[in-house]
């Protein structure tokens, strides 16, 4: 009896188990017939496609941690994320090297006499990626559409003559008083007031992309940003088109044979998003050709694991924008207690413990790579000797608890921030720490409810971006800073365009900073840049990556 | 019966309400904005303004409601703040890969879960009784997310069988086969915690009714042991089990958040969570909506079919 339960029981086991596999496999096929159906046909009769040239196409993949968010190329909302698959279909008309360098693409060339008419010629042979020649009425088209009241774009023109203080049209104007179509291929732009031609050649030259007339011509411009074509932009003018986009997942772009550039050697082009931990893993396997910059970064705690890889090559790009305390000058207005904390943060343990060597220190937010980089300046050592003297002098009441807020993404940067808050109660200054998403803190800190915080800033070309920050006018700023000597020197700046006084100025302005320490720049990363050894050309660098794409080449196996 | 129903979801349509208009409410009370995103020393405060007044944030928040609820009420669940596209096509993309997750997972829970509370309440105390309870409880405490990167490391990465992530290849042909092979490991992830859960209230429900004295009447009337287990006493301990499961759905996709992360896969979850890191008020409200309408419509299922379970239970 107990022998035929058992069989008994092996039996209604196995035929359970049988069910599972075969339910398993119908439940498969029934939903994937659903997701099927709700996608769009284009992806099919590409996939066909894929299969007749497998054997041959050429393929690169590139991991990014953060998904592209827009494929906007006038609304780029500053996503470095969406950047990655913008620059790829856009080209504008200048392209920047990784050295800061301007090289041009549309633009056969962009001429200046008095640093305020900007004459610009287009390349005669540009043309759409379908054919259509690109000329200046698509580029008259896209500022008029772009500068609407109603439109909202990432472009920042507001030194162009005719538009208001942020950079728009005001409301009922339709033309650009400061933009002269002169023929096809030929345009000039009027500034407000001479400008520095790096400004022009930044804002300008690289930040604006531009939209096909043809294909967008008599759009409402309150609709502009809802369009499908931003959904699926199969017509741009750049070395890779539009192939698919996969919403959080994957952007495909397929080269253009139009391009008025060599043709790309590479066939297709997958920007994959995945997390830092799976990048990582990819890399390994061989899924992910290579990792991007600023938002593919393999964390440089992971530096020995993916230099013990064999299928890859690691190296470091340049020292790129530091990651930085910002302190609230209402509640720590005494430089001196400032100065202390910078004494007192060991800031050597973070670059050779935590990120193994790959950092450099400085102290204010301008890379050590960027044209102004004020290179005399030397950074407060770690001396907590001195840091515990310095709040002695400025009556340090060692019971106060200082608030110190840390947007939480950035693993690194979150670690470092652990290790400060070590440094700083060891000379006697008490932290509480608070952890927030960016949305919550950056709520916080116009609530002024910080007295420290640590972010990373841009890399910006124009060297006065730098230092927006620390004008007064911003009652709700990070630093809530008011020094009349910074604010004439950030205006000189500004107005100046002799590039020898502006480095004078900037280098002033940098030295003043540095005594004052509004900011105080924690290390400067050495961004790592994995890169598959099957890659003949192309690598991530921390500026312009895609400005030589079409060059990049795959090994054939 | 018919009447039932109707009347349930008569009643659904204000609880319906009540819940956009909380999450509306909540939403709007979480720190940060969507512009806030965008703050830049290098953006002038007047362009953040145009920004928000261009997204209709500035509007008193019942406007801002009311301008959803009447969209709502005409089939428009509106645009996304991040992405400008049509929150019922961010949606539909989504729910798909992500229904099929869960169900995957689910079916495979339930079908681990059954048989194996079965043998574990007819062999109590007896080693694979033991066996099944130690696995069970295995199940239940190991997270969920430590599994995945576990299985990803030696199924993806060591022994390089399986996709580490995705749903289907990248550049490849695509095809049912390519995506099953990329289910496996997060199906088996989440049916192995669902079963763990779900292996104990099986045992201990049946053997709640193993105990019962009809089952003796039916052994006595001389019913094969087989039929006394699987069919009379089986349905009678599914009754709480309907219970259990329907609460499971929900949780399921609320769990979906994390295994989705972990998988990159293309489901809600992951839609969800860049939502609200992005405070996107609009696609969020648009998930809120379709979390409320499965939670509703999940126990109205979970209701009706306890009364075809048992005749016990009627409506009226």
């Amino acid at each position: 009896m107990q022998s035929l339960l058992r069989v008994v029981h092996g039996f209604a086991l196995l035929t359970m188990l049988i069910l599972l596999l075969s339910a398993c496999t119908e439940s498969n096929e029934t939903n994937v017939g659903t997701t099927a159906k709700t996608a769009p046909p284009e992806t099919k009769s590409v996939d066909a496609k894929a299969d007749i040239e497998q054997a041959a196409s050429k393929t690169l993949t590139i991991g990014i941690v953060n998904a592209p968010v827009t494929l906007n190329q006038i609304n780029t909302q500053d996503n470095s994320a969406s950047l990655a698959p913008i620059s790829l279909l856009n080209d504008a008309l200048l392209d920047v090297t990784d050295s800061a360098q301007f090289v041009p693409k549309l633009a056969e060339s962009i001429e200046t006499k008095d640093k305020q008419t900007y004459l610009v010629k287009l390349k005669s042979n540009a043309k759409w990626n379908d054919g259509t020649p690109f000329t200046t009425a698509d580029v008259a088209f896209t500022l008029k559409l772009a500068l609407h009241p109603k439109v909202d774009t990432s472009f920042k023109l507001q030194f162009i003559e005719g538009l208001n203080d942020i950079g728009k049209l005001d409301e009922g104007v339709t033309d650009i008083a400061g933009l002269r179509i002169i023929d096809s291929t030929t345009f000039e732009i009027k500034t407000k007031t001479p400008i520095d031609p790096l400004v022009f050649n930044e804002r300008f030259g690289v930040k604006v992309n531009f939209l096909p007339e043809h294909i967008l011509k008599g759009v409402d411009p309150e609709q502009l940003s809802t369009h499908e074509y931003f959904q699926k932009p199969t017509v741009t003018i750049g070395p890779y088109k539009f192939a698919s986009h996969e919403n959080g997942q994957y952007v495909e772009v397929t080269k253009n044979d139009n391009y008025y550039l060599d043709v790309p050697k590479i066939d297709s082009i997958f920007i994959k998003v995945l997390p830092a931990a799976n990048l990582v893993a990819q890399l390994q396997t061989g899924e992910i050709g290579m990792n991007s910059l600023p938002v593919g970064l393999v964390p440089i705690t992971d530096y020995d694991k993916v230099t013990g890889f064999d299928n890859v090559n690691v190296s470091s790009a340049t020292a790129s924008e530091p990651a930085e305390l910002f302190f609230n000058i209402e509640r720590l207005p005494d430089k001196r207690v400032r100065q202390a904390i910078a004494h007192a943060l060991n800031r050597p343990l973070i670059v050779d413990q935590l990120l193994k060597g790959q950092a450099e220190i400085i102290d204010g937010g301008v890379p050590s790579s960027h044209p102004y980089f004020n290179k005399d300046i030397q950074p407060y050592e770690y001396d907590p000797e001195k840091a515990k003297q310095l709040l002695q002098e400025a009556g340090w009441d060692s019971d106060r608890k200082l608030t110190f807020l840390i947007p939480v993404g950035n693993k690194v940067r979150e670690q470092a921030a652990d290790i400060l808050v070590q440094n700083l109660e060891a000379v006697g200054i008490g932290i509480d720490v608070q952890k927030f998403d960016f949305p919550t803190l950056i709520d916080k800190v116009e609530k002024g409810e910080h007295d420290i915080t640590i972010f990373t800033r841009d890399y910006y070309i124009e060297p006065s971006l730098y230092f927006t920050t620390y004008k007064s006018n911003d009652p709700e700023s990070v630093i809530r800073y008011n020094n009349p000597l910074v604010d004439e020197l950030i205006q000189k700046g500004e107005q100046e365009i002799d590039e020898a006084k502006r480095h004078e100025i900037y280098n002033e302005l940098q030295e003043v900073l540095h005594d004052e320490v509004p900011t105080l720049a924690v290390y400067s990363e050495k961004r790592l840049q994995v890169v598959s050894k099957n890659i003949l050309v192309g690598k991530p660098l921390n500026l312009g990556t895609f400005n030589n794409v079409n060059q990049w080449d795959l090994a054939t196996k | 019966m018919g009447r039932y129903i109707v009347r349930r979801l008569l009643i659904a349509i204000p609880v319906f309400f009540g819940i956009t208009l909380l999450s509306f409410l909540i939403m709007n009370m979480a720190p940060g904005n969507p512009v806030d995103m965008l703050i830049n020393p290098n953006t002038p405060k007047e362009m953040l303004e145009l920004k928000k007044e261009l997204l209709g944030l500035n509007d008193p928040l019942h406007v801002q409601y009311l301008k959803w609820l009447g969209g709502f009420l005409q089939g428009e669940l509106g645009y996304s703040f991040s992405s400008f596209a049509p929150v019922s096509q961010l949606i539909g993309e989504r729910i798909g890969p992500t229904l099929l997750l869960a169900s995957a997972s689910l079916l495979l829970g339930i079908l681990i879960a059954i048989p194996a509370g079965i043998i574990s309440a007819v062999h109590q105390n007896s080693r694979l009784d033991y066996m099944m309870t130690a696995l069970s409880f295995l199940g239940t405490s190991i997270p969920p997310f430590f599994l995945g990167l576990g299985l990803i490391y030696v199924m993806g990465i060591e022994l390089g069988w399986l996709p580490t992530g995705g749903m289907t290849t990248l550049g490849g042909t695509g095809g049912i086969g390519d995506i099953i092979l990329h289910m496996i490991l997060p199906v088996t992830v989440l049916g192995v915690t669902i079963a763990g859960k779900k292996v104990r209230y099986v045992r201990a429900s049946m053997l709640d009714v193993l105990q019962q004295d009809y089952l003796r009447t039916a052994r006595a009337k001389g019913l094969s042991e087989f039929m006394v287990t699987n069919k009379h006493a089986l349905r009678n301990a599914l009754i709480p089990i309907i219970t259990v499961v329907g609460a499971e759905i929900p949780l399921l996709l609320g769990g979906s958040i994390i295994m989705e992360q972990v998988f990159q896969w293309p489901g809600i979850g992951q839609l969800t969570m860049e939502a609200i890191l992005s405070r996107d008020y609009p696609t969020l409200m648009g998930l809120n909506l379709i979390a409320a309408c499965i939670v509703l419509s999940m126990n109205l299922v979970t209701d009706i079919l306890y009364a075809t379970v048992d005749p016990r239970i009627t409506y009226s």
